[in-house]
Parts: structure tokens; C-alpha cells; sequence
């Protein structure tokens, strides 16, 4: 085998030389001189010790070739070589150039050589000392021994002088190696593995962690070269800002079950590790390499490790990015906990750069993952699982009254920015709901409703699977929730708890909306509401209350409603009657105190405190009515009477009765303007309302508004107080009136049965006995007195009466105008019908400007 | 060698030819194949291009009559 290899490379040898040496035009002659002298020649170039002083690698060799022919300018001719070797490097198999780098290799010398030959002949005074007939060299069986070759004196020249370029440089670099080894004390491999050990966050040899420095210096006793240590210390920047994190992350964990990290807190964290371990594997990578020299055209050169501090600085480069930002995450987040935390990561998320803004979607999707799992499960099902206090959303203990109100808040500090403020309240609202129906209306078909609304939402509502980034998704599935839970407590509210019923009970009941059964509770309770507060019994009442509604229509109401509705007496001082301390009350249970709750039963009483005053004065002039009706005192019984003090009477009464029209006017119209264009409306406007409603804050707001309109127009707010006063006034002014209209009746009854007495006294002697029997008591009467005296009498008490009308009369029309001209003063687009009601006729606008 | 082999050993004797062109080595085809063949045997290609360039820089003082073998 070896012989036969040998034998053909001679034969090829000769061959060759045959054909470079004799042109095809000029047949050779075999064995001249010639041709054996330039054979010899040949075989001992081929046996000399020349090796190749590159690394076998086609690729490179063709590269740089190609490189060679486009810097000569012949681009097309460079591409079309890159083209052919790529066709030829693919010729593998039987059949194919084995040695394809050797190939390309002597194409690339020989290319080389002609055109130094072409230029300049400098290669052949190189080799002046090569004589053809050497004939201790001629030996043919050298070129077999190209492997072996044999360390004889005169092949070191050769190869000296054949190789003089490469070797300049390699003198060189020689030098500048020293040089740099001079310079530096420790090699540049050493520095580049401490600087890897110092990005894991451990001390180097001669990289070390210098707390002075906060960061990792090389030790001055170590002699390099300033950029040299500059370089180091820029890229020992990464183990600085890796021992931050890794240290927060340690921290953090570490004190985990003891210190309240939070679930976010440890989500981030983790997210934190990931991303480490990135980098970890970045760094294993990095510590391989640089145990590998770097594969150099030249073999004999010697290159350094694969890793150099610059090619480090390089790799560094985005690593250090990355670090950066989780630096200054960690330093932000150190103090923040829960939604703020989240929230601070988002605010740095929102950068131009894409890797930035990529690494920060990432870290955000699983920092916020327990967020959106709180978010779902309050929305869903109402549970606030935030142990550590993370959420958003916070929940306190409180009565179920004020649960809807104050049971849950949102925390502004917690709440993401990328969770909108509108959002967070639906969110809010949905669980409340669901929380709401769970504790205050014991109902369990709000599950139904979540699970539908899961159902909707799709497939993002299984557990994690809201992710960061994905608003819309979650939108959606708060919209979907809330939509299904609000209807749901709606309908419960309506239905199951009969909201509406209750209202419309507290508007007759307490509203006195229910005519018949005001009035029969009025006729009943006036004489006892006329004693003193402390003296009365509320159980009485009670018993009153509920004589009342049995006599009236309200008994055909149902009985669950009746039940509610109990007396209540307010606290009262001394001198108090019960008119000012008797009131109604409903009793609105679990869940509706949630709307009817003690500041709204205060206001329902302010508004039937008043009303029932309105009513006492209504009856009351009723009531006077009754006694003055003109066909009860009938002239006819006066006859005997002077005929001066029949005048008197007659104009006393004439006046008292003017007075009580004029009262009678403005009560049954204010009385009108109450019920029908302050309680009806609003009540008409809440029912609209009622019906739109898709939630029950919107129930509670329609509501609150309800009660605010009849508030402000019933001249019961804030701005109308003094309105309110001087109709106050006017009302006193009306009761007042009263008592003395009925001492007027009661005198003129007195009068009459005294005429009457005189002229038939044998009739009815026992019954007036009995009623002078009950006057006794009063001074002045008139039994024992004669004819003379009855008149005289009875004109003093005309007079008196007289005066007294005329005070009532004057203070009564100074009052009204009072009130009159305040009226317009009022805001409140109703109130004018309430002037236009009252001055119909223009009567008092005509008298004002008169006066 | 099949047929096979022997296209393929056609086809990277083209390929490397037209390299020659391109590299403007002033090689013939024949020459060519001579060389490759000796590089396929291990023989190192520095020295084949020694002889290469020895040889023809010897034939040009000898021919100089004959320039086509330069070229």
C-alpha cells in the first residue's frame, strides 16, 4: 500500500514536471538532461520540509480568496469563485477530491505566485543558493519521506528563506506578546475567569468585592495596564447589580413565612430566579468558551483563549441591559407591596426599546398572575383571598346593614395603573354583590349566575388564565360577572324581599299617602296626642295605631307590611305635647335596611314629621269647620238677642270665617301641592327609575334621589330653612287660630243655650245642668247672671273674640306675605306652581306692591 | 470506480478548474488533475505550488521563444 502510494506519487511527479516544463507544442524527450535536472529539482522541493502553514480549513481559505478578488475589484468574479466552491465543497462521496483545503490552497499559491512573478521577481533572488545539480539532494526517495522529514542543515534555510514574510510576523507578534506579558502580570485568560466568577457574585483571585468601591475591583497590588483594569471594572458591573438582585431575592425568600412578602411579592421574585437562571446559563456557556483557544487562519500563531475582556464585554452587553432593569426593579419594589408593586413594574413596562419593553411583559405576566387570580375569584365568587393584604379591593367587618356601603373599599394605593379606576369599581361592585346576596340575602343562586357568566367569559377564566397584557379579557369577564350578579341581586331585591312593596308601604304609611287611614289615626290619637309627652303610653299608641289600620282600608294590606309599621315616640322635654314627639316608623329588615338605612329612616321622619303637622292642620281647620258650619249657629236662636250685639256677633263670626277661608285656601293647597306635585312625581320618577336600574347602586342612587327631591321640595332642605320656619309660623298660627275659634263656638253655644235657657227654662234643664255642671270650674259664668248681664256679657266677649280674630287676622297676613314673597326666592322649578297655586288670582301679589 | 464516482470526480475537476480560471493560475486541465491527485495523496500543497512556480519561472529564461507556456 505505502509502495504503491509512493510509486504513484512518482510517477505523477514526473508527469507533472513533463508537462510544466515542456509546452504541448514542444514534445518532450524523455530522459534529457533537462528533464531529469528539473525532475531532481521538483522531488526535492516535494520533500523539502515545507509545511503548510495553515490549519486545514477549506472554508477560510476559500473565504479569504473571495475577499482577495473583490478588493481587486473583481466582485462578479468573486462571487461567481464563492459559487463554484460551495458546489464544489458539496462533492462528497466516492469519486470526490478528498483533500479539498490542499486543493484550494495551491490555486491560491500559485494564483499568488504569478502575480508576484509578473511583477516582480523577487522570489527567484530568493532562491539563489538552490543549485539544480545538487546531487547529494537528488535522491528520489526523499519525496517519499515528506512526513519524516530529517533536521539537516541546509532544509532550516530553506525553509527560512521560503517562509521570511510569515516569519516577520511571527517575530513580531513574538514581541508584542512579550511585551503584553511583560506588562501584565496576570494573563488576560486568568482575568477574563475571575470576571465570570465575579458576575456569579463570587471573589476572584484578583477580582475582588471592594466594599469601599461598592464593587468589584481588581487589587491594586496587581500590575495591569489601566484600560485593562477600566475594562474589568465595566464589566464586573454586572456581578454588582447581580448581588443586588440575587441579594433581594434571598431576602425576600428567606424571610418569607415570618416577614408578609406577599403572593406578588413572591411571584415576582420567581420571575426574578427565572430570569437568573438565564443568565446562569449564559454564564456556564461563557466559562466553556473560555477555556478554548480561538481557531486562527495561522496554526503556529498563538491566539489567545476564545474569551478575550473585549469579546466578554460584548457577550455582556445584553445581559447587562437586563440586569439594569432588574436592579432598578428590585430597588423600586423593595418598599412596595402587593397591586403597588405591580403597578410600579408596569410604569417601567412602558418603554420604546422591544427587548426592554419583551423582558418587562414577561416579568409583569408573572408578577401580576396573582393579581388577576384574586380578580377572578372576587368576581366569581366573592371570596377575598388576599392574605397579605395585596388586593385592591379591602374588606372590614361590619353589620350586614352596612355592608353594601362600607363592607369593602377599593385601596387606591393598591390598585394597578393599568387597572382603570372605572373598571376597579365594577370589579368591586361584581363581588360585592355576590358577597351581599351571600350574607344579607342568603341566597345561593348567585353561583348559578358566576358560573354563567364563567361560561361567557370563555376560556379565560380558568384558573391563570388571566394574564397580564390581557385588559380586554378581563373587561370581559368583569362586564360578563357583573351583568349576571347585578341582574341576579336584583332580582332578588324585587322579588324575593319585595323592595318595591315596601316602598310603596312606606310612601302610604309613612308618607300619609293612605288617606283614610291618616285620617281615622287622626281622629283617634288627637285627644291623646294633645296631653303632655311624658304622660303618654306608646303601647297606647300602638293600640291606636292598630285600631286605625283595622278601621281603615291599610287592613287589606299585607300582614308582613302592617308588622313593620310601629310607633315611635322621640326623645322630648318638658312641655312637649305629644303632637311633637309622635311619629311612624318602618321597620325595614335585613337586606333592605341596606337601602333604608338610619339616615334614610331619619330623613322618611323629618318628611313625616312634617307632613303629619300638616295634617294636624288640616283637621284642625276641619275640625273648626265643624263647629262654625253657619247652618250650626243659626241666627234664628239669636232674635232675643240686641240687636247691637246680634251685629257684633254676627260680624265676629263673619270675620272668623273669612279668616278660616283664607287658611283653609292655603292649607288644602299647599296640602295639594305636597302630595301631588312633590310625592306623586318623585314617586313616578323612582319607579322609572327602579325599572332601568341594572345594579344595585344604581337602585340606591334612584332611591336617594327620591328622597332628596321630596326632602328639598317639601321646603325641608338646607336652603329653604327659613321658608320652613315662617311656614312653621304659619302653621302655629293656624292652630292657634283654632283654639280660638272654637272658644268662639263655645261661647256662642254657650250664648245660645243661655237664650235659649231663659226663654224654655224648663226645657232641657238636665243637660244644660250637666254642661254647667262641667263649665263650673270656669270664672265668670254666666248662669247666676240676669238678661242685662247675658248681654253684657256677651258683647265683652264678642269684643274680646273681635280683637283677638283681628290679631290672629293681621299676624296671619303678615306671615302669609312673609312667605309669599320668600317663595320665589326658592331654586326649585316647583315651587312656582306652588306660588302660582296659591296666588291664583293675584290677590296677594296685588296687595304686596299697595303696600 | 462506478459511474457514479467517476461523474462526481468529473464534476470537482470542472468545479476546480474553473476555480484555476478564475484564480488566473495559467493551469491546464491536465496539470490540474496531476496536482489534485498529488494533494489527494498528502502531498503538501505549499510545496506542490513551489515546484509549480519553480519550474515554470525556469522554463521562462529557457523558452523565452515560447511564451505560450507562460500564459
Amino acid at each position: 500500500m505505502e509502495e504503491e502510494d509512493q510509486q504513484k506519487v512518482a510517477d505523477l511527479v514526473k508527469e507533472l514536471v513533463i508537462r510544466l516544463v515542456s509546452p504541448e507544442s514542444h514534445p518532450p524527450i524523455p530522459n534529457s538532461s533537462d528533464l531529469q535536472s528539473s525532475l531532481r529539482y521538483a522531488i526535492r522541493l516535494l520533500s523539502s520540509r515545507l509545511t503548510p502553514s495553515v490549519a486545514p480549513d477549506a472554508a477560510a481559505i476559500a473565504e479569504s480568496t473571495k475577499r482577495r478578488l473583490a478588493t481587486e475589484g473583481k466582485s462578479s468574479q468573486a462571487l461567481t469563485f464563492a459559487d463554484l466552491y460551495t458546489k464544489f465543497a458539496s462533492k462528497t462521496g466516492p469519486g470526490s477530491v478528498n483533500n479539498k483545503w490542499a486543493v484550494l490552497y495551491l490555486l491560491k499559491i500559485i494564483s499568488e505566485d504569478r502575480k508576484n512573478v509578473n511583477s516582480q521577481l523577487d522570489s527567484s533572488v530568493l532562491l539563489p543558493n538552490l543549485d539544480f545539480n545538487d546531487a547529494e539532494l537528488g535522491n528520489e526517495s526523499r519525496v517519499l519521506g515528506v512526513r519524516g522529514n530529517k533536521d539537516k542543515g541546509w532544509s532550516n534555510g530553506v525553509l527560512l528563506v521560503s517562509k521570511d514574510p510569515e516569519n516577520l510576523r511571527e517575530i513580531a507578534f513574538r514581541e508584542f506578546v512579550n511585551l503584553v506579558k511583560e506588562e501584565n502580570e496576570v494573563s488576560e485568560e486568568a482575568l477574563v475567569r475571575d470576571v465570570l466568577y465575579a458576575c456569579q457574585g463570587i471573589d476572584g483571585n484578583y477580582v475582588k468585592f471592594d466594599t469601599n468601591a461598592d464593587g468589584y475591583v481588581l487589587s491594586e497590588l496587581i500590575k495591569v495596564p489601566r484600560a485593562t483594569r477600566i475594562m474589568v471594572r465595566k464589566l464586573c458591573e454586572l456581578g454588582w447589580l447581580f448581588r443586588k438582585v440575587k441579594g433581594y431575592i434571598s431576602e425576600s425568600m428567606d424571610g418569607f413565612p415570618s416577614e408578609d412578602v406577599g403572593t406578588i411579592g413572591q411571584a415576582f421574585c420567581a420571575a426574578l430566579q427565572d430570569e437568573l437562571s438565564d443568565y446562569y446559563k449564559l454564564l456556564a456557556v461563557l466559562e466553556a468558551q473560555a477555556m478554548n483557544p480561538i481557531p486562527l487562519v495561522s496554526e503556529t500563531a498563538s491566539s489567545g483563549n476564545y474569551l478575550s475582556m473585549r469579546r466578554l464585554s460584548v457577550w455582556f452587553a445584553e445581559p447587562m441591559v437586563k440586569m439594569r432593569l432588574m436592579a432598578v426593579l428590585v430597588d423600586k419594589c423593595r418598599v412596595l407591596r402587593g397591586g403597588a408593586m405591580a403597578g410600579a413594574i408596569h410604569m417601567h413596562a412602558q418603554h420604546g426599546d422591544p427587548l426592554v419593553h419583551e423582558f418587562m411583559g414577561r416579568l409583569l405576566r408573572r408578577v401580576c398572575s396573582p393579581l388577576f387570580e384574586m380578580v377572578r375569584s372576587w368576581v366569581l365568587e366573592g371570596e377575598l383571598e388576599d392574605v397579605f393584604a395585596e388586593f385592591f379591593i379591602v374588606g372590614q367587618p361590619v353589620k350586614a346593614e352596612s355592608l353594601w356601603r362600607e363592607g369593602y373599599m377599593l385601596h387606591a394605593g393598591m390598585l394597578p395603573s393599568f387597572i382603570s379606576q372605572s373598571l376597579a369599581q365594577r370589579i368591586l361592585r361584581t363581588g360585592k354583590s355576590i358577597n351581599f346576596l351571600r350574607v344579607c340575602c342568603e341566597d345561593r343562586g348567585w353561583a348559578d349566575a358566576a358560573t354563567e357568566a364563567a361560561a361567557a367569559a370563555g376560556t379565560t377564566t380558568r384558573r391563570w388564565g388571566l394574564g397580564y397584557g390581557e385588559t380586554d379579557a378581563l373587561e370581559l369577564l368583569v362586564d360578563g360577572a357583573a351583568k349576571r350578579v347585578d341582574k341576579h341581586l336584583l332580582n332578588v331585591i324585587y322579588n324575593q324581599y319585595k323592595f318595591k312593596e315596601h316602598c310603596l308601604a312606606i310612601k302610604r304609611y309613612l308618607l300619609l299617602g293612605q288617606g283614610d287611614f291618616v285620617q281615622y289615626l287622626m281622629d283617634i290619637v288627637g285627644p291623646e296626642l294633645s296631653e303632655p309627652a311624658n304622660t303618654i303610653s306608646s303601647f297606647q299608641l300602638a293600640g291606636l295605631l292598630e285600631t286605625a289600620i283595622r278601621s281603615s282600608n291599610a287592613q287589606y294590606d299585607d300582614r308582613d307590611i302592617l308588622d313593620r309599621l310601629k310607633v315611635k315616640m322621640m326623645p322630648h322635654e318638658t312641655g312637649d305635647r305629644g303632637w311633637d314627639v309622635f311619629s311612624l316608623e318602618y321597620d325595614a329588615r335585613v337586606p333592605l335596611d341596606t337601602v333604608f338605612t338610619e339616615s334614610v329612616m331619619t330623613k322618611y321622619l323629618r318628611i313625616f314629621n312634617f307632613l303629619w303637622k300638616l295634617r294636624r292642620v288640616e283637621h284642625a281647620l276641619i275640625g273648626a269647620w265643624k263647629t262654625m258650619k253657619p247652618n250650626c249657629i243659626t241666627s234664628r236662636s239669636f232674635m232675643k238677642l240686641q240687636n247691637a250685639v246680634k251685629l257684633q256677633l254676627l260680624s265676629t263670626l263673619r270675620r272668623c270665617q273669612v279668616l278660616w277661608d283664607e287658611m283653609n285656601h292655603f292649607v288644602s293647597n299647599f296640602q295639594y301641592y305636597i302630595m301631588f306635585e312633590v310625592l306623586e312625581v318623585s314617586w313616578s320618577n323612582f319607579l322609572n327609575e327602579m325599572e332601568v336600574a341594572k345594579d344595585l347602586d344604581d337602585l340606591l342612587a334612584a332611591h336617594e334621589k327620591y328622597l332628596h327631591s321630596i326632602v328639598e321640595k317639601s321646603l325641608l332642605g338646607e336652603r329653604s330653612q327659613t321658608l320652613y320656619n315662617s311656614l312653621f309660623a304659619l302653621f302655629d298660627l293656624i292652630l292657634k287660630f283654632r283654639s280660638h275659634a272654637d272658644r268662639l263656638s263655645e261661647g256662642i253655644n254657650e250664648l245660645q243655650a243661655r237664650t235659649m235657657e231663659s226663654s224654655v227654662p224648663s226645657r232641657d234643664k238636665s243637660k244644660t245642668k250637666k254642661r254647667v255642671n262641667d263649665k263650673s270650674s270656669e270664672p265668670g259664668s254666666w248662669i247666676s247672671d240676669g238678661r242685662k248681664a247675658l248681654t253684657q256679657r256677651a258683647g265683652e266677649f264678642l269684643r274680646n273674640m273681635g280683637q283677638d280674630l283681628d290679631a290672629v287676622a293681621k299676624e296671619y297676613s303678615s306671615l302669609l306675605e312673609d312667605f309669599i314673597s320668600k317663595l320665589p326666592m326658592q331654586q326649585h322649578v316647583d315651587l312656582k306652581f306652588l306660588l302660582f297655586r296659591l296666588d291664583f288670582t293675584e290677590f296677594y301679589s296685588q296687595l304686596r306692591p299697595s303696600k | 470506480m462506478d459511474a457514479d464516482a467517476a461523474k462526481t470526480a468529473r464534476d470537482s475537476l470542472d468545479l476546480a478548474f474553473q476555480m484555476s480560471n478564475i484564480l488566473e493560475t495559467g493551469l491546464d486541465r491536465h496539470t490540474l488533475s496531476i496536482l489534485i491527485a498529488l494533494c489527494d495523496l498528502g502531498l503538501n500543497p505549499e510545496a506542490l505550488a513551489a515546484v509549480v512556480k519553480e519550474l515554470r519561472r525556469e522554463l521562462v529564461p529557457q523558452d523565452a521563444s515560447s511564451p505560450s507556456s507562460v500564459q
